[in-house]
């Protein structure tokens, strides 16, 4: 058990290393800006804003199925890119057929792109 | 020391909560889509914890086609899933009922 | 590695035709739907020559490295699905024309399930199988859930997707511990390793009873069959036509290899599991059918019946089961198209399509010419003997006998009992009960063609074809050995 424990030694470090760091980021501009006169809050400023939504909300709450159409269209686009990295890594070993290969698989992408585009998928409204 | 036995114990434990994700549910269909992933996922952790065990690359490069596979499975799941919100209004898994027997 | 693409012609003509298709529906709309119907249709029929014509003893060897074979096995696979799913997309032709939901890009998406089945079907390793399985199965998703304004159409698409993600996992949980206790993801160096160990570790055991589960997943073997009366009901019926031809002889056809390559010197520990399978298949499929209204419901159970016969032809094993097994899927092709295309046909008054068995009341008075057709198809589903339907059981019952199970033939000849009862029943209400509403038969001369030719196939003219279609899969079977 102690072994498995000296094994996340550095993940510890990492962790406390980056908590304290986070906080310096966090609390010194906040300390600062008290110090200097600049704390001026109204409620615009107040309130958070995140990819389109209040961000204190039931989050059970509906939301629109416009939504969804992109993140369909971006889980494949961003998905099958990962087969880049182990490609870009190795091409030196494979060579032109893997090159060729690639080509053709992003081609392939890149007609689905247009397909999704002229059937207008891509429109927000 | 971390063992095959190690990640082979994690794989089948997630491999059981999305089987059972999937039997148990009753409420909502998203969370069937997630048990799904788990169960890829519990296979993706066989996948290269076997490759690395075996020092043979062919599980890692599997791993790579399972991931890219269940995006475009959950692409297709959301997708019917709006379809099927659209005609019945609710993504209640008790609502799937239209057809028995 | 060398790079055979004479090879694999067949499927690179799908798959440059796809993109072609897909970019001409998406630049002309709705406009292009005769385009892509008929493209594929000819793709299709072009890649079946290419694969019948292309088996020059050069390509039969392992592909790529070992991914792919394209041995007489995967051609017989191929071209069986190649014209099963040409015929599946004529059919919907006529049928989608009669309401507005028909779209360019639903013979595309039969054409990626087929280049998926063709991988299937192609495939010696464990990921090309995964790949094509994936690639047939998510466009079948699509197609469950095809019609959008039908709420069961939904439904189906839902059920299937979720039920046949879950056989997907399943599938490759099991993949990853064979991967994992024998090294390898090629179904020759699995069996090797499967070979070489005497006992068989509790890893290895697992990875097979799940890599079969799947797969009976796929195939729609009981206990894994719940999902196929639902997706039958539900689906368009185009689309149920194309579930019950194609894909059965894709997920047959690949269990069968997975079983007799990868697994082969195992026999003795997935034996017992497909006899199970068998039996239980044909008699829930039978009993089951039994208090039936929906004729598409009913062909789901006679689907999962005659899996059934089809595992018992597995379960013997050896060139003559594999065979059997080969030539009962080219018959059951044949008698399940038919007996859709009929069912496809039916229309009440007001022209909507019919599904109720009671609305094939008095169809022999109206329509004698189809009510005879339906009836050739339903006995010969039964195996009743004068019709060819007859013939592939008993070749799969002579396989089991040869191999000694007795009692596993004994048993699948009382499911054919059993079995006979429903299709009678079919046979009962066109010809002995009185109409209640008027039925309208509008069948176009194609379909009309289509149906008396798979008539006459399962007539008991079909005997003639027994050597032809015989030696082709004698040949494609002994591939496997």
């Amino acid at each position: 058990m102690a072994d498995v424990a000296a094994g996340y030694l550095p993940i510890l470090l990492f962790l406390a290393v980056a908590l304290a760091l986070s906080s310096a980021f966090v609390g010194l501009p906040m300390l600062v800006s008290r110090l200097t006169g600049a704390h001026r809050p109204d409620p615009e400023k107040l309130s958070e804003y995140e990819c389109g939504f209040p961000a204190f909300e039931d989050s059970r709450d509906q939301f629109d199925v416009r939504f969804y159409l992109v993140a369909i269209l971006f889980i494949i686009f961003d998905l099958e890119v990962a087969f880049l990295f182990p490609w870009a890594v190795s091409l030196m070993g494979t060579g032109w057929a893997a090159w060729i290969a690639m080509m053709i698989f992003l081609t392939e992408l890149a007609l689905g792109l247009v397909y999704a585009w002229q059937k207008g998928a891509l429109e927000w409204e | 020391m971390i063992t095959l036995g190690h990640y082979l114990g994690v794989a089948a434990i997630l491999f059981v909560l999305g089987v059972l994700g999937i039997f148990l549910n009753r409420r909502n269909v998203i969370l069937m889509l997630m048990a799904i992933e788990l169960i890829l996922l519990a296979v993706n952790i066989n996948l290269v914890a076997f490759s690395a065990y075996l020092g043979d690359l062919t599980g890692q490069v599997f791993a790579m086609f399972v991931l890219t596979v269940a995006a475009a499975e959950a692409a297709i799941g959301l997708a019917i899933l709006v379809i099927f919100f659209r005609r019945r209004g609710s993504i209640a898994v008790d609502d799937a009922n239209r057809m028995r027997g | 590695m060398t790079y055979n693409f004479a090879a694999i012609v067949p499927e690179l003509m799908l798959i440059i035709g796809e993109p072609i298709l897909m970019l001409t529906a998406s630049t002309m709309g709705r406009r292009a739907t005769k385009i892509t119907t008929w493209g594929t249709v000819a793709l299709l029929i072009a890649a079946t020559i290419a694969a019948l014509v292309g088996t020059e003893p050069s390509s039969a060897g392992p592909l790529f490295g070992g991914l792919l074979s394209a041995d007489p096995f995967a051609v017989y696979g191929k071209a069986l699905i190649y014209l099963s799913a040409a015929v599946a997309i004529i059919a919907a032709n006529s049928w989608f024309a009669r309401d507005d939901e028909h779209g360019p890009e639903y013979p595309i998406l039969i054409l990626l399930a087929t280049v998926g089945m063709s991988v299937m079907v192609s495939a010696t390793n464990m990921i090309t199988l995964y790949v094509g399985l994936e690639l047939n199965s998510l466009s079948a998703y699509i197609l469950a859930s095809y019609r959008r304004t039908d709420a069961r159409s939904a439904e189906a698409g839902l059920k299937y997707f979720v039920l046949g993600a879950l056989a997907s996992g399943i599938l490759l949980y099991g993949i990853s511990l064979l991967y994992g206790f024998t090294g390898s993801t090629q179904f020759s160096a699995i069996a090797a390793a499967l070979g070489r160990d005497e006992a068989m570790g509790i890893g290895l055991l697992l990875g097979l009873v799940f890599t079969l589960s799947g797969l009976a997943f796929k195939i729609s073997a009981v206990p894994f069959h719940m999902w196929t009366p639902d997706v039958y009901e539900g689906s368009p019926t185009p689309v149920t036509t194309f579930f019950a031809s194609a894909p059965k002889v894709a997920a047959v056809l690949l269990a069968t290899r997975v079983c007799i390559e990868a697994l082969g010197p195992a026999i003795d520990a997935w034996r017992q599991i497909i006899i199970f399978a068998a039996l239980a298949s044909i008699f829930l499929g039978a009993i089951a059918a039994w208090g039936q209204t929906n004729i598409k419901r009913l062909l789901a159970y006679s689907s999962i019946n005659n899996i059934g016969f089809v595992l018992i032809g597995l379960a013997a094993g050896g060139a003559a089961g594999v065979s059997a097994v080969l030539f009962y899927m080219a018959i059951y092709v044949v008698m399940t198209l038919g007996a859709f295309l009929v069912v496809l046909n039916l229309r009440n008054a007001a022209g909507e399509p019919v599904e109720a068995i009671d609305a094939l009341k008095g169809l022999s008075s109206r329509r004698p010419g189809m009510a005879a057709a339906l009836a050739v198809f339903m006995f010969s589903l039964a195996g009743i003997p004068p019709l060819f339907g007859f013939w592939p059981k008993l070749m799969v019952f002579n396989a089991a006998v040869e191999q000694g199970l007795f009692a596993l033939a004994v048993a699948g000849i009382l499911g054919t009992v059993v079995g006979a009862f429903y299709y009678l029943k079919i046979v009962k209400v066109m010809y002995f009960d009185e109409a209640e509403e008027e039925l309208h038969y509008a069948c176009g001369n194609l379909e009309a063609a289509f149906i008396g030719l798979f008539a006459l196939i399962v007539s008991p003219l079909g005997y003639l074809l027994i050597g032809p279609i015989g030696s082709a899969a004698d040949n494609a079977a002994g591939a496997l050995f």
